[in-house]
């Protein structure tokens, strides 16, 4: 146990140094002046940039934004694919259409629904939450359907016997034991909503006053503030890293890490 | 085995980029956008234009006066056709470039088809103005109007969306999603032809005067290693326009099919009050002045020569005692 706990942090350890390194390979290669500074500026000069960005709150206010988005998008995923994957587990109709309809659905990236979103719902947040809810819930439904129809029947029947039923007996057996499905949908539903957040404001330009990341760099490109694009870059790439290991790894750790049924 | 594949892939790869630039010695390439004020592109490209000068052009079309300016700081493009503003904002983060020629001189402004606005200050929070792009001079005109109008630069850039004209144009006509938008010809004659459609802020009422909506750019690089190349380019974008202006019903005929329009119709725009197809620039410090003071630059240009060559500043001139009326007309 010990011991593999430093192993772990000897990994972390030379995974950080690399990326520092690759960091100071930067610094130096954009100081050399070989290229320039309107192509490749200094990560000094991005860093600059990002706390000035942080400080004027502008960077975080889109943050928030485009959070709180993702965040509507992500529940309103969540909750259909909850009822699609129970429907499908009460019938084996609805399962065939789900299936189905999956099929033909998931193969879509969210953005390349965005002109017809747009002519539905016209150019507003709730575009962009349309399509991050397009992009969240196949991966989502996927995953869910897989991990229920999983359970063991064994499980389900020791269930029934112990005395529960219907509600109960999703929370206590089929939840738990399709759990590291949920989980890996969950995970694959935030990379998706994250990505599609950015894309969608990046290719029609959220309205000025309620834009989030996605709009911060495609404002800043037109402005020719470079530093700020790469700005927005590194907090999406914090924001993403925040949430996967700390968020995810969490959950994972106390639950299917705990009970030891862990999919690696 | 490995190893050697290895090396093979990438000596193809550096081969690959290495060939391109050896070469294009003897072409321009031209970054132009699209819609009626690049006509004379259309037409020098018809016509043979360049290849009757003995270059060979590559034409490259690009969605935004931002997306032509990366093409022009990465290489993909010896030339490009931008407004003043994009242009500016490049010259302040120290775009090696210049103003090769003014372009188009167009009506262009604000349309609304909502009864209930009547001018900026009748903007709700929650009505959109459609732009092309943030930075654009569609953008930075409305600042203009917004200044002057309701004391602020800024006041109305919470009601902002960035679309491309088309699409802009399509949700103004449908009456969905936006409720004005601040657009050039075609477009803006398009929209004006609907009924109950109307401007509520143009060009000259903002500015006082006519003033380029594009302006041609070269690189230095390209002006001080290839002056030949940069003297055709000015010549034949010239005798485009001079094409256009003097025989406009073959240039309508021409065009039409481009803009997917009738020749009646492109001809009608082709003369639309205010369209004017000329080298001369027209408010090259206005647009400066204006954007240093609201804080989109950081700079004025000293002089005219810090932003045009040679070719533009002869064209200008520079009268002796009071500033001649062209001179008058860069500012605002």
């Amino acid at each position: 146990m010990l011991n593999n706990r430093r192993k772990v942090i000897n990994k972390t350890l030379n995974q950080i140094l690399f990326i520092l390194a690759l960091m100071l390979c930067w610094e130096l290669l954009a100081r050399t002046g070989w290229f320039p500074p309107l192509l490749f500026p200094r990560l000094s000069d991005v860093l600059r940039t990002l706390i000035t960005d942080i400080r004027s709150g502008e960077i975080v206010g889109r943050l928030y934004f485009s959070l709180y988005l993702i965040a509507q998008g992500l529940a309103l995923a969540v909750v259909t694919a909850a009822v699609a994957a129970v429907l499908a587990l009460c019938s084996p109709i609805v399962s065939d259409w789900v299936q189905a309809v999956m099929a033909i659905l998931h193969p879509l990236p969210g953005i390349s629904v965005l002109p017809i979103i747009i002519l539905w719902l016209g150019t507003g947040p709730r575009s962009i939450v349309a399509v991050i809810w397009f992009s969240s819930v196949w991966p989502l439904i996927a995953n869910l359907h897989t991990g229920l129809r999983s359970v063991p029947a064994t499980q389900i029947e020791v269930g029934q016997n112990l005395g529960l039923k219907g509600v109960r007996l999703i929370g206590k057996v089929l939840i738990p034991s399709a759990f590291p499905y949920i989980l890996t949908g969950l995970r694959v539903a935030w990379a998706r909503a994250w990505q599609a957040s950015v894309a969608a404001e990046m290719v029609f330009g959220a309205s000025g006053g309620e834009g989030g990341l996605g709009w911060f760099i495609y404002k800043k490109r037109f402005f020719m503030e470079i530093a700020s694009v790469f700005g927005g870059m590194f907090v999406i790439i914090v924001v993403g890293l925040i949430v996967e290991r700390l968020c995810f790894e969490w959950v994972e750790a106390r639950t299917v890490r705990r009970w030891g049924m862990t999919l690696e | 085995m490995r190893k050697a594949s290895i090396l093979v892939l990438s000596l193809l790869v550096v081969l690959s980029l290495w060939v391109p630039s050896v070469a294009a010695a003897e072409k321009i390439k031209i970054a132009g956008q699209f819609g009626l004020v690049y006509a004379p592109l259309m037409v020098a490209k018809a016509h043979r234009i360049f290849e009757k000068y003995g270059v060979e052009p590559v034409w490259k079309e690009y969605g935004s006066g931002g997306a032509v300016r990366e093409a022009l700081i990465s290489g993909e493009a010896d030339v490009g056709f931008m407004g003043i503003p994009p242009f500016l904002i490049g010259w302040d983060k120290g775009c090696p470039w210049k103003i090769a020629m003014g372009f188009v001189v167009v009506p262009i402004g604000l349309v609304t088809y909502d009864p209930e606005i009547n001018s900026l200050a009748d903007f709700k929070p929650e009505d959109k103005i459609a732009v092309p792009s943030p930075g654009s001079i569609q953008h930075i005109l409305l600042a203009m109007a917004c200044e002057q109008q309701l004391g602020s630069a800024t006041a109305l850039d919470n009601n902002l969306v960035a679309m491309p004209h088309p699409d802009a144009a399509a949700a103004l006509i449908s009456k969905k999603g936006i409720k004005a938008h601040f657009t050039t010809p075609p477009y803006l004659f398009e929209e004006l032809s609907q009924p109950g459609f109307r401007l509520i802020v143009d060009d000259v009422s903002i500015f006082g005067h006519p003033f380029s909506f594009n302006v041609g750019l070269a690189t230095e690089t390209f002006y001080n290693q290839r002056p030949v190349a940069y003297s055709i380019f000015v010549n034949a974008i010239g005798d485009a326009m001079a094409w256009i202006n003097q025989n406009k019903q073959a240039a309508a005929e021409l065009l039409a099919p481009e803009f997917q329009l009738s020749v009646e119709k492109t001809l009608e725009y082709l003369e639309w009050e205010g369209m004017n197809y000329t080298t001369a620039p027209y408010g090259l410090m206005g647009f400066a002045e204006f954007m240093y003071e609201a804080g989109y630059i950081s700079k004025v240009p000293e002089s005219l020569a810090d932003i045009a060559f040679d070719n533009v500043l002869a064209l200008i001139g520079q009268r002796a005692g009071e500033m001649s009326e062209l001179e008058k007309l860069q500012g605002k």
